[in-house]
């Protein structure tokens, strides 16, 4: 059993010296100087801990599954594998400046603002704003140069708060600029050719939206094409006019948001197929008579900052792949896979270099972050070995005695949360 | 039922895109065979069509106009269906009420899924579902972020009916178009004036079901703006 928590989160500053963390219900940050990495700052969410009883209490009550007519069907087995029954610390977001991290916060639903100041050696996290929010954010992006946070929530809105006065606005008070009649999953801003402001948001029920920004109410277009929830979706800085989704589909979509017309797909089922286990078998109550019913979905896509390429992950798998973009018509080719040792967990992009964070609580390995460089001399992604072994080092000698962070069996916080937005709550296989 | 949660995923049927949708099933009198196209396109849509009435008393009215009702409820639905099926065929021979049809959809979530940009001249919103409680709000059917894709499918100078008997209802649908800047509501001269209206405040079955309760009606118009031009 693994010392630490697997890590839900990480970020790097676009310097790459400053790395943010999420372990459990803490924020943790790392600065390397020379190669070596110290602990420097950290925040942990005080109000998680009181919560966890109470959360794993309701998390073992049974849900009862209804069709179309409010009948009681079946009673389902819960918590169901992989869902986020437990408190997260989600969405690590940079402001542009790199003087404020913002974290999206489960035990109250709230937004978490802080300062990064440097000079604090001891701790160079300071909370400035801890704003609750009527429904659980899920997506963040900044706005106004980083004067203002766009939240988007689990009931499909998007509120616009300021970052830098430290009062908190009422829920209650609180005006959506944009909404949807789904879970959110997404949202950025984007700028058109004409130099044109847009809002992009994606839900669960296969939308992805185009909207003027800070003119919301005029919807521009909807990116039609997926089949199956959009779980993450992102917009090259090197051509900004293009954007790739993925979720529950088996493909990666590439479009050209700005036309709203689709460049290419890359149906990766046929890659990923060997590498689904027993973890990506259905639900029993969406089994087929079979059993065979296997459902998969990608957690995250993500492109290079400044080279042709983006790489992408399917949940509970070990798997990276790397695909390549031609930058004149937007086609996907397959240009790497990357096999980790463990399940990865979360993938972020820093400058060309791509850093996963796998999942280490069954084993012994020290594995936990691994980052993943592009070498201009043999045109490759290949894992930057002492790189990640001098993070996964610090990482454990300065939080190895701390509770906070413990991989502890009884509150293994949640990694696999995607595959439940599938969107089959209500198929029952009596009634197809 | 008189209520069906929106939010919920009922297994509904809807086209990918607006272009993948098969009009030719609901309009087939208005399906070209040869040129394998449909030779008009909806431009009526009464969400929550319920019972159908209001489907029917326009039908007439609009002969070039295809209108089409969305109704969340699976009963309700089939109950319209049937009900259309019987008017076309009691009125073959003057090929009668070809031009309106019900789907079973979910409006707040996938409309933009059935119509393209600007498609529709009108949308009816009779008698919808109040959702009294606080925080069933989101739940109502006009609320000022859906007004934003309502503003989308319909046209410039398009029109929004609605017609309920809460007032509470009333009042808050009236805030949000008032207060949603690609709608400016009609004058009362207009409404009196509008064919549409006095259908609207005549044909539902819930507006006969007030009617008969000697209950209040309230009704509200409003115009689609044109969209401003952004810098």
């Amino acid at each position: 059993m693994a010392l630490i928590h697997p890590l839900q989160s990480l970020i790097s500053n676009s310097a790459g010296n400053l790395v943010f963390v999420v372990i459990k219900s803490s924020v943790l940050a790392f600065k390397c100087v020379d190669g070596q990495y110290s602990l420097v700052g950290r925040w942990t969410d005080d109000l998680a801990s009181n919560e966890t009883s109470k959360q794993s209490e309701d998390a073992t009550t049974v849900k009862k599954l209804k069709d179309n007519e409010g009948q009681v069907v079946k009673k389902a087995e819960s918590p169901a594998p992989g869902i986020a029954f437990s408190l997260q610390v989600r969405n690590l977001t940079l402001t542009h400046d790199e003087s404020k991290l913002i974290a999206c916060v489960d035990s109250d639903k709230s937004v978490v603002v802080f300062e990064i100041d440097e000079k604090d050696g001891a701790n160079c996290l300071k909370l400035i704003k801890r704003q609750p929010f009527p429904k659980r954010p899920n997506a963040v992006t900044i706005a106004e140069n980083g004067d203002k946070v766009l939240i988007a929530d689990k009931f499909g809105d998007v509120h616009r708060i300021s970052i830098n006065q430290s009062e908190v606005v009422k829920s209650e008070e609180m005006e959506p600029i944009l909404g949807h009649v789904s879970m959110l999953t997404g949202v950025t801003l984007a700028k058109n050719s004409q130099g044109q402001n847009f809002i992009i948001t994606s839900d669960r029920d296969e939308h992805i939206k185009i909207s003027h920004y800070p003119q919301c109410f005029i919807v521009d277009k909807w990116l039609f094409g997926h089949n199956e929830f959009v779980s993450s979706f992102c917009i090259p800085s090197w051509n900004p006019s293009w954007l790739f989704s993925a979720g529950g589909d088996d493909s990666i979509f590439a479009w050209n948001w700005e036309k709203g017309s689709k460049l290419s797909h890359f149906d990766f089922s046929d890659l990923i197929k060997p590498h689904l286990t027993k973890a990506h078998r259905g639900a029993d109550r969406f089994q087929n008579e079979k059993k065979d019913v296997i459902e998969c979905a990608v957690s995250r896509v993500l492109t290079c900052e400044s080279i042709p390429f983006l790489a992408f992950f399917v949940e509970a798998t070990k798997l990276l792949y790397v695909l390549e973009i031609c930058p004149k018509s937007g086609a996907l080719t397959l240009k790497q896979s990357i096999k980790f040792t463990h399940n990865i967990v979360s993938l972020s992009e820093s400058h060309d270099e791509f850093c996963v964070t796998l999942d280490t609580s069954k084993s012994d390995d020290e594995e936990y972050v691994n980052f993943v460089e592009y070498d201009q001399e043999t045109e490759d992604f290949m894992i930057d070995i002492a790189k990640s072994e001098a993070f996964n080092k610090a990482l454990i000698s300065s939080v190895k005695d701390d509770a906070s962070v413990k991989a502890d069996e009884t509150d293994l916080y949640s990694l696999y949360g995607i595959i439940s937005l599938k969107n089959m709550g209500n198929i029952i296989p009596d009634q197809l | 039922r008189a209520h069906s949660n929106p939010f919920s995923d009922h297994q509904l049927e809807y086209p990918s895109c607006p272009d993948d949708m098969d009009w030719s099933r609901l309009y087939p009198h208005f399906y070209d065979k040869e040129n394998k196209k449909m030779t008009k396109e909806v431009t009526i849509a009464d969400i929550g069509c319920g019972f159908g009435g209001l489907l029917i008393d326009l039908s007439p009215e609009f002969p070039d106009d295809l209108i089409l009702g969305m109704e969340i409820r699976v009963q309700v639905t089939n109950y319209v269906e049937d009900r259309i099926i019987a008017l076309r065929n009691n009125h073959a021979k003057k090929m009668a009420y070809q031009n309106i049809n019900v789907l079973r959809g979910n409006a707040m979530k996938f409309i933009p899924n059935f119509f393209l940009k600007g498609q529709l001249s009108k949308m009816f919103f009779c008698f919808p579902d109040p959702h009294f409680k606080q925080r069933k709000h989101k739940a109502r059917i006009i609320t000022n972020t859906l007004l934003s894709e309502y503003a989308y499918v319909l046209k410039e100078g398009g029109v929004v009916y609605t017609i309920t008997d809460v007032e509470d209802l009333h009042n808050w649908m009236v805030k949000h178009l008032e207060e949603h800047p690609l709608f400016e509501r009609l004058s009362e001269s207009w409404e009196n004036e509008d064919k549409c209206v006095t259908i609207m405040r005549n044909a539902t079955e819930e507006g006969k079901k007030v009617e008969r309760k000697k209950g209040d009606k309230f009704i509200a118009c409003f115009k689609r703006l044109p969209t401003p031009s952004i810098a």
